[in-house]
């Protein structure tokens, strides 16, 4: 059954690789959204294959399957740039939890943003592994996706080429209220209408 | 009833412009009509058949009078002058143009209400007891821990794409109007052997394709656990609920597929992490809550009134009102008065701005001012006097609002069926009209007791048929409308799923057969068991018997 698939997936020897919920090719927005800004975007995010090894990545600023990071950290730390690492929606951070000082990007990458899996993995980094690094959220990302993501944890965005990433910035200023804590480490709106009063 | 605070209103308004935006963003054509599918669905807007269709939400069934009065203002103006109660106790219009929705969201904002989370793949409404704080069965009063949970889970960043839909019930009676057991989490607020209030929990049960029974999860959690336990059921759902077919993605798949103990494992495992932190509430907290739900100003009453008493004796329309639709109340001197939706020839639940306007004056005149929808799609007067009566029921019957048939056969559920939804594989509209003709004479309705008789136009089980004393099921042989009967579910305390009666039936025959089931249990009834008792004691054989000897 896919349950006890996706628990026994903890268990890197069985992690299958290149699953349909993960990305197919590799992907790179021309810019990137990160802290609210604009920014002009230089990573490249390497899908899984069978044959991906560290030596065969592009000799630029890559983001890695998590796969791959688990079995080659050691030449991917060597590696110049940043240490950016893929958790996909059948991935858990529970995964990286170990190794998670030694890096400086999560990506989490959608195949189809209305698979949330994603926005658990981005909370339990944020609370429950205090990673302070960036959480970016690529590939199936738009607009309407960016408010609820930034408060599960996320920091930075790529949109597909196709968007207005000038317009998208509106949907970081959509509420100024909310209800629940999450990754954003916002509190409940019970606490703080407790402390008010 | 609760009263919206700065930070209430501030994200119901918020999300108002953020759904103009979207509408404004799509009619320009820079927002796909592929992506803002989703996003209108969290807003309540379907595309149907024949057009949009939009619910409105009604937190645990709750609306006052001005709320009302606004429901019968948009049915007017930008619907065809009607709105349809529905059985997860929201209202939804079948005739709204996309570019009007913001408007009318705006216009539902202005009196606290919203269609946040009616539909898509995320926590839906609340629903709860429709008697909640006036029947004389309840422990504790649920609606201010429905209140608590709407917050919760309104605009929860983590669950607002899930596998699929999540339907949560709050009773707080010993007899279960809500149907908790049915529910992806089902609460039912309990005291301890310490008198203290928590909830037992059950999980992963619902209708639909594949009709499962929920689980108790704990027996006793302590209320101030409630968010943070619903949090971490929400959040092992999220990670391992299937997405690979949305068959298999409700909440009773993987409950089923790990098994109870597991699922309970997980859960547990992932609540230590968060028991004590900002989601555990407090007694302050409980307070601040449950003085929004005062018991209302009632007067010291003694109970029974001579002048009804009078009128009953000489009017038998208005007694067979007050047997039926008129219900015990805890405080001398009251009654709870039910509104029947299921006039004849009207469709299940619709009712017309010009009726839901009487209603909302009726209620500020009678009743405190508030109305409660219910999951049978009637409304309730929760606290009218008994020494009313007579003039409540003269003013509902001036707008055919007091069709004397509550619990009865006449008072079916139905989904829209094959008339308005765009899922169903047959009509449901035309068989309630049906098995109304079958029983026009109101004193054999009367004999036969209660019946609650279910039925949805596909097997996505809106109209509850499983749980139908008497349930049917509309579905599609060959282009052809054919229905399946079952007999013998129970959606209360001893939850039970229907027998399937024998092989699906033409829809010209289906008022028949639910006739022949009737008469079947009135000449093998004992004293004053209901059909439910008969079906439990004597089984499905004479009722399959009866129904397909006259079809062959």
């Amino acid at each position: 059954m896919a349950i006890e698939k996706t628990i026994a997936n903890r268990s890197k020897k069985v992690r299958p690789k290149a699953t349909p919920s993960r990305i197919q090719n590799d992907i790179e927005s021309s810019q990137a959204i990160v802290d609210g800004s604009i920014v002009d975007n230089d990573v490249m995010h390497i899908a899984e294959t069978e044959a991906l090894t560290a030596d065969s990545l592009p000799n630029t600023q890559v983001s890695v399957p998590l796969n791959l990071w688990l079995e080659e950290q050691d030449a991917i730390v060597a590696r110049d740039g940043k240490v950016a690492v893929q958790i996909a929606v059948d991935e858990h951070p529970e995964d990286i939890v170990e190794s998670l000082s030694a890096v400086d990007m999560i990506v989490l990458p959608f195949v189809n943003h209305v698979d949330g899996q994603a926005y658990s993995h981005a909370y339990k980094l944020r609370t429950r592994f205090g990673f302070k690094g960036e959480i970016r959220a690529v590939g199936d990302v738009k607009f309407d996706q960016l408010g609820f993501l930034t408060r599960v944890g996320c920091n930075a965005f790529e949109l597909p080429d196709t968007e207005n990433l000038q317009t998208a910035l509106r949907a970081f200023n959509e509420f100024s209220e909310v209800y629940q804590p999450s990754g954003d480490h916002g509190r409940s709106i019970f606490s703080r209408r407790r402390s008010v009063h | 009833m609760y009263k919206y605070d700065s930070v209430d209103k501030t994200i119901v308004k918020e999300r108002v412009a953020q759904f103009r935006d979207q509408v404004t963003r799509h009619l320009n054509g820079e927002l796909s009509a592929a992506d803002l599918q989703p996003l209108r669905l969290r807003n309540g807007l379907y595309m149907q058949i024949h057009a949009h269709m939009l619910r409105v939400s009604i937190p645990y069934g709750l609306i006052n009078s001005a709320q009302m009065r606004t429901l019968a203002h948009i049915a007017r103006k930008y619907d065809k002058g009607y709105g349809h109660f529905t059985t997860r106790q929201n209202i939804q219009y079948n005739w709204p143009e996309l570019a009007d929705v913001p408007d009318i969201l705006d216009e539902l904002a202005d009196v606290e209400m919203h269609a946040i989370q009616t539909s898509g793949n995320c926590i839906r409404n609340i629903s709860s007891d429709q008697y909640a704080g006036v029947a004389n069965d309840e422990i504790v009063d649920p609606r201010p821990y429905c209140e608590i949970i709407r917050q919760w889970s309104t605009l929860h960043p983590e669950f607002y794409w899930l596998p699929r839909k999540f339907k949560f019930a709050v009773t707080g009676a010993t007899e279960d109007r809500a149907a908790v057991q049915f529910h992806d989490i089902g609460l039912e607020v309990v005291k301890n052997d310490a008198d203290e209030i928590g909830f037992k929990v059950y999980v992963g049960g619902g209708l639909g394709r594949t009709p499962v029974i929920g689980k108790v999860i704990k027996e006793f959690l302590p209320r101030e656990d409630i968010l943070s336990y619903c949090d971490a059921m929400l959040r092992v759902y999220n990670i391992h609920g299937r997405r690979d077919n949305k068959y298999k993605a409700r909440i009773k798949i993987l409950v089923n597929s790990m098994g109870i103990d597991a699922y309970r494992e997980e859960v547990e495992a992932e609540w230590e992490f968060q028991k004590d932190g900002d989601l555990k509430l407090h007694d302050a907290d409980f307070d601040a809550m449950t003085a929004f739900f005062p018991q209302p100003n009632y007067e010291e009453l003694a109970s029974g009134d001579d002048r009804i008493a009078k009128w009953r004796s000489l009017d038998s329309r208005f007694k067979n009102w007050y047997d039926n639709n008129t219900v015990e109340h805890k405080q001398a001197g009251y009654r709870i008065v039910n509104i029947s939706l299921k006039e004849h020839a009207i469709a299940p639940g619709d009712i017309t701005d010009e009726q839901m306007d009487s209603v909302a004056d009726i209620a500020e005149q009678y009743s405190f001012g508030e109305i409660r929808s219910t999951h049978e799609q009637n409304l309730v007067l929760a606290d009218v006097r008994e020494q009313d009566l007579l003039e409540v029921w003269k003013a509902l019957d001036a707008q055919r609002l007091a069709t004397a048939n509550i619990g009865s056969v006449n008072d079916m559920i139905c989904c829209p069926g094959l008339d308005f939804c765009s899922l169903a594989n047959a009509s449901s509209i035309s068989i309630a009209k049906q098995i109304n003709e079958k029983f026009a004479d109101f004193e054999e309705l009367y004999d036969i007791g209660e019946v609650k008789l279910k039925m949805s136009g596909c097997m996505n089980a809106c109209g509850h048929h499983h749980v139908g004393h008497i349930g049917i099921l509309g579905v599609d042989k060959k282009g052809v409308e054919w229905y399946q009967l079952t007999v013998g579910g129970d959606a209360s305390n001893n939850a039970e799923l229907g027998s399937r009666l024998g092989p699906a039936i033409a829809k010209d025959k289906v008022g028949d057969a639910v006739s022949d089931i009737l008469h079947v249990y009135r000449e093998q009834r004992d004293n004053d068991e209901r059909l439910l008792d008969t079906f439990r004691r004597i089984g499905v054989e004479p009722f399959k018997e009866r129904v397909y000897a006259e079809a062959k």
